[in-house]
C-alpha cells in the first residue's frame, strides 16, 4: 500500500497504453521499460501487477491489454456508480447550465467530457436527462481508441443520444461550452496542471468542472480499503489507490487555474459536508466566464454554501 | 422459527452475494434486469446451501438415538447463532436503506464507512456466529454440522465471483 502511496510516481494505465500524440496510433510498450519505471520507485505492487500482463517478445500484448483495460474499466464504473457519480455531476452541471442560459446563449449547450473513458458520466446524463428540454449536447473525449470503442459500443447498446471520439478534448473543432472530467486532473503535474488548465482558454468555452479524489487525513486508509474490497484487477487497485494519493488539493487546483485563466473566476466547489470539517471524497475545480459569477451563486441556491472563494 | 430465520438470513446474504459478484463487470447504464438476475443466482445459490444443510441434518437426526436431544441442542446453537447474525444482518439493511435518501453524501457515507467495512467483515462474522453457536453445544453432530453449513456459505461468494469472473471473461473475449 504504501509503496503506492507515492504521488510523484505514474499510474500503471498511464505506462501500460500509449498512443502518438500526432497521428494517436497505439504505439508499442516494451514491458521491461514499465517494470524499470516502477522499480526505480521500489514499487513492488505495481511490478507484481504489471508481470502479470502478457507479453510478445517483450512487448505488452495488445490485444490483451485491451481486454484488460476493459475489465479495469467497468470496475471504475462501479465505483462511480456506488458514489452516485452521475448525480454529483448532473448536480452542479445543471446550475451552470442555467447560469449560461440566464446569460443569453440561445444556441445548444455542448458539454465535453475529457479523458471520458468508457463514458460512464455522459452516458448516465444521456440516459437520465431530458437533453431537449435543456438544449444540451452530450460528447465524450478520449486519447485511448480502445475506451472509445467501448463507450459508442456501450451508448449504442442503450441507443443512448451521446458520442464519443478518440482524440484531444481541447483540439480544433471539439470545443465545448462546458468542460467537465472525472480523475483526470491529477494527471496533469507540475507545469503540466497549468498548460492543461490554460487549453480551457477557447473562444466557445464558458465554464469546466473537473472532479477529483480530495486529498485528506484518512484518504490513503479509504483508498485502499475501498479499493481492495471492490476492485478485483490489481491494476484498478493499485492505480485506485494511486490516483488518491496523486490527487490534488484543493489550493493547488485553484492556484493553477487562476494563474493560467485569468478570464475565468476559479475556486473549489463541495470540500466539506454541511458546513462541518469532514472533507467530502470528491471536490470539484469550478472554473466560469466572469460575467457568469453572480448568477452561478444564485442558481446555486441553499447549496452555494459548499462553494469556496471564487475569482 | 429458529431455523426459519437462519435460513431467511442465509438467503439475504446469498442475493446481497450474487448482487456483489456481478458488480463492475456490466457497464451499461439500466442494469435492472442484469442485478435481478444476479440475485436471484445469489439466492438460488443460498438455498442450494440450506438444502444440503437440512439433508446433513434430517440425517443427523435418523441417525441418532435421541431425536429430541438432537433437536434441542441443534435448536439452541442456532439461537445463538442469530445474537451475531440478525445485528449484522440489521446493519447491513439499515445502510441500505439509508441509500434510499437521495443525498449524495448520505450515500457516499454508507459506502465509505458502513457497507465497504461490513463487506471486509462478513466472513469474520459468519466464522464469529457460527462458532459462539456450536461452542458451548454438547453434542458433536451440532458442531460438526455448523462447520459444515460455514463452510458451505464461505465458499458461496467465491463459487458466485468465479462463475460470474467467467462469464465476463468470455464477454470480453467476444468484444475483443
Ligand atoms: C483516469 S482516465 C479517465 C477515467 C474516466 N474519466 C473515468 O472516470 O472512468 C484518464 C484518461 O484521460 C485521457 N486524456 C488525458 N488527456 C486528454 C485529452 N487532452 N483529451 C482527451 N483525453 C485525455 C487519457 O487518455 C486517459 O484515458
Amino acid at each position: 500500500m504504501f509503496r503506492s502511496w507515492n504521488p510523484s510516481q505514474p499510474e500503471i494505465t498511464d505506462l501500460i497504453v500509449e498512443h502518438d500524440p500526432r497521428t494517436l496510433e497505439r504505439v508499442k510498450v516494451r514491458k521491461q521499460d514499465v517494470l524499470d519505471t516502477f522499480s526505480r520507485f521500489s514499487n513492488r505492487t505495481a511490478m507484481r501487477a504489471v508481470e502479470q500482463l502478457p507479453e510478445r517478445e517483450g512487448f505488452l500484448d495488445e490485444k490483451e491489454l485491451d481486454r484488460h483495460l476493459l475489465k479495469v474499466h467497468w470496475e471504475m464504473q462501479r465505483l462511480a456508480e456506488e458514489f452516485y457519480h452521475g448525480h454529483r455531476v448532473w448536480e452542479l452541471l445543471r446550475v451552470v447550465i442555467a447560469s449560461i442560459r440566464e446569460a443569453g446563449v440561445r444556441e445548444t449547450i455542448r458539454i465535453v467530457d475529457v479523458g471520458c473513458g468508457i463514458g460512464y458520466v455522459i452516458r448516465w446524463m444521456a440516459a437520465n436527462i431530458p437533453l431537449d428540454k435543456y438544449r444540451i449536447e452530450l460528447a465524450g473525449m478520449d486519447l485511448n481508441s480502445t475506451l472509445i470503442n467501448e463507450a459508442n459500443r456501450l451508448a449504442g447498446a442503450e441507443e443512448l443520444p451521446c458520442r464519443f471520439l478518440q482524440g484531444d478534448a481541447f483540439s480544433n473543432g471539439h470545443s465545448g461550452h462546458i468542460f467537465t472530467s472525472t480523475g483526470v486532473i491529477h494527471h496533469f503535474r507540475g507545469p503540466g496542471l497549468p498548460q492543461f488548465l490554460g487549453r480551457h482558454e477557447q473562444p466557445e468555452t464558458q465554464a469546466f468542472l473537473h472532479f477529483d479524489f480530495q486529498p485528506w487525513l484518512l484518504a490513503p486508509v479509504g483508498a485502499w480499503l475501498f479499493h481492495y474490497l471492490r476492485m478485483r484487477t490489481a491494476v484498478a487497485r493499485h492505480d485506485g489507490v494511486l490516483s488518491a494519493a496523486r490527487a490534488h488539493d484543493g489550493r493547488t487546483l485553484r492556484e493553477a487555474a487562476r494563474e493560467a485563466l485569468p478570464e475565468f473566476a476559479s475556486g473549489i466547489y463541495g470540500a466539506k459536508i454541511w458546513n462541518t470539517p469532514a472533507p467530502r471524497v470528491f471536490h470539484t475545480l469550478v472554473g466560469l466566464r466572469r460575467p457568469l459569477v453572480e448568477e452561478f451563486r444564485r442558481q446555486l441556491g441553499r447549496r452555494r454554501s459548499r462553494l469556496g472563494e471564487l475569482r | 422459527m429458529t431455523l426459519l430465520a437462519l435460513y431467511l438470513l442465509a438467503l439475504l446474504d446469498g442475493l446481497l452475494c450474487g448482487l456483489r459478484a456481478s458488480m463492475g463487470r456490466c457497464a451499461v447504464i439500466g442494469k435492472r434486469g442484469y442485478y435481478r438476475r444476479a440475485a436471484f443466482q445469489g439466492v438460488a445459490g443460498a438455498q442450494l446451501i440450506t438444502t444440503l444443510a437440512l439433508v446433513a441434518l434430517l440425517l443427523v437426526a435418523a441417525t441418532s438415538s435421541d431425536r429430541a436431544d438432537v433437536r434441542a441442542d441443534l435448536e439452541g446453537a442456532a439461537r445463538r447463532m442469530l445474537w451475531v447474525f440478525v445485528p449484522y444482518a440489521t446493519l447491513v439493511l439499515a445502510n441500505l436503506a439509508l441509500r434510499l435518501v437521495p443525498s449524495n453524501d448520505i450515500r457516499s457515507a454508507t459506502s465509505v464507512f458502513m457497507l465497504g467495512p461490513l463487506t471486509a467483515i462478513r466472513p469474520l462474522v459468519m466464522i464469529a456466529g457460527v462458532l459462539y453457536g456450536i461452542f458451548p453445544s454438547r453434542l458433536l453432530e451440532t458442531r460438526l454440522l455448523g462447520m459444515f453449513v460455514l463452510l458451505l456459505m464461505l465458499s458461496l461468494e467465491y463459487a458466485l465471483n468465479r462463475r460470474a469472473d467467467r462469464r465476463q471473461e468470455r464477454e470480453i473475449r467476444r468484444l475483443i
